[in-house]
């Protein structure tokens, strides 16, 4: 108790053993009440509580409302993607199709339901844009991402990604994304998408793509999206 | 000399002698940083505390290791003392009294020091705070230290350098995140997201984590 009054927090908390009472009746009272549950397709039950915790790790690097966040490195927007990519990704850190040790920890512990339900709730967000990639490259993007570079056989952005860069199922929403992420992924797409050859994926759709685009068109497509809302 | 004093009475050399140091301040363009001997004695002033190349030093408190700091960070904590958003009476007195070009040039010459951590951490839990901090805790909603801090743990820009860090001073901030951080709600900072870390770590865990990080160099 001493705990809870401390914090002013009314959740349980690992750290006080004395709340084992609490901490059990929380989750059953939750069941038998409020009945929240979420079941998924091919995915087990779970509840909201869980759900909500969960979101709030996920967060924790990818920003307020999933806006994305620059760590370490450029931690990617989630808010407004499709839930279709998202469960790729996901997929594809478990099975190291796509390379991260972070990401492969994250996902390894999600079971399908909990996946379904994260990805359903990150496409309910819609934060502003984090901004901070160069202006003065937007229009040179803008055209790139329209109408594509005919000499060098790079196809309009928007032809998959859609006119105003949200995706489309298994299509990534680009909207809004951290420029430093879109730069550092179209430049490393075949380091890090893809990794199995036993087990081909959508990311091979991108890579002839992402190798020829030169080191500054790609800074101004990322420049472009990431201040699409 | 007989010469001198025939042509320049005493109370006029004095005037000379008081104006001489002025005019040498007020020369530069960067009046406040120019002089050299400044920057030189607000770093001694610094090091008193923060130890002689800035590694840390246990005084009463533990006092943080400043050296490899990330310049942005330790502006950013400055402003944050000054503005009381970061709570700390003496870090307070210090801060206001520092003008923003002296607080720039001490940033930047911290994160060129770089000695080998203070140490004195104990050593049993290292090996979880190295799981912690590269992996996270996936299964209780612990996200990887690595992701911000990065994989040394020297950190980015505003993200604080935690390599090398003194054990004790480690423990105790992340122990009263919400105690000492983001204490002005008008003007919110990136504080914020540490709260819910800090709060969901078990005290062992910080323990291990910090044990870990002040190994790191």
């Amino acid at each position: 108790m001493n705990v809870v009054r401390r914090t002013g927090l009314p959740l349980p908390h690992p750290r006080g053993k004395r709340l084992h009472a609490r901490m059990l009746a929380v989750p059953v009272a939750s069941l038998l009440v409020l009945g929240a549950s979420i079941t998924v397709a091919g995915g087990a039950a779970e509840s909201r509580r869980d759900v909500e915790a969960k979101l709030h790790y996920c967060t924790s690097c990818h920003g307020v409302s999933g806006r994305g966040f620059r760590g370490y490195y450029p931690i990617p927007r989630l808010a407004g993607q499709q839930p279709e990519y998202l469960k790729n990704q996901l997929e594809a850190f478990s099975e190291k199709r796509r390379t991260n040790n972070i990401m492969f920890n994250v996902s390894h512990t999600l079971s399908g339901g909990m996946q379904s339900a994260l990805a359903t709730d990150f496409q309910t967000f819609n934060p502003k844009p984090l901004g901070g990639a160069p202006k003065d490259l937007v229009p040179e993007g803008k055209k790139i991402f329209e109408e594509g570079i005919a000499a060098a056989n790079i196809p309009p952005c928007a032809g998959c990604h859609g006119e105003d860069a949200k995706g489309n199922g298994q299509f990534p929403r680009l909207a809004g994304q951290l420029d430093d992420y879109t730069v550092s992924k179209l430049t490393n797409w075949n380091k890090e998408r893809g990794q199995v050859p036993d087990t081909p994926d959508p990311s091979t759709i991108m890579e002839p793509i992402a190798h020829g685009l030169t080191p500054a068109q790609i800074k101004a497509v990322a420049a472009y999206v990431s201040y699409l809302e | 000399m007989g010469i001198v004093r025939a042509r320049w009475p005493i109370p006029l050399l004095i005037l000379i002698a008081l104006a001489l140091p002025a005019t040498a301040r007020v020369g530069g363009r960067h009046a406040a940083i120019g002089a050299r001997g400044e920057l030189g004695g607000k770093l001694e002033y610094c090091q008193d505390c923060h130890g002689t190349s800035g590694q840390g030093y246990y005084g009463y408190y533990p006092i943080p290791r400043l050296a490899g700091q990330q310049p942005e960070y330790i502006k950013n904590q400055l402003r944050a003392f000054n503005e009381r958003r970061r709570t700390s009476n003496i870090m307070f007195n210090v801060a206001h009294s520092l003008s923003p070009g002296m607080l720039t040039a001490l940033a930047e010459r911290f994160s060129e020091f770089n000695p080998p951590p203070l140490g004195g951490a104990p050593k049993g839990s290292a090996a979880l705070g190295r799981k912690i901090f590269e992996d996270g805790l996936p299964e209780a909603n612990i996200a990887a230290c690595a992701a911000c801090h990065g994989p040394d743990g020297r950190g980015k820009d505003q993200i604080p350098r935690l390599a090398g860090q003194l054990y004790p001073y480690v423990v105790k901030v992340l122990i009263n995140w919400t105690r000492e951080r983001g204490q002005n709600p008008s003007t919110p900072d990136i504080s914020a997201v540490m709260e819910p870390i800090a709060h969901s770590l078990s005290r062992s865990q910080v323990e291990a984590i910090a044990a870990f990080v002040s190994t790191l160099r």
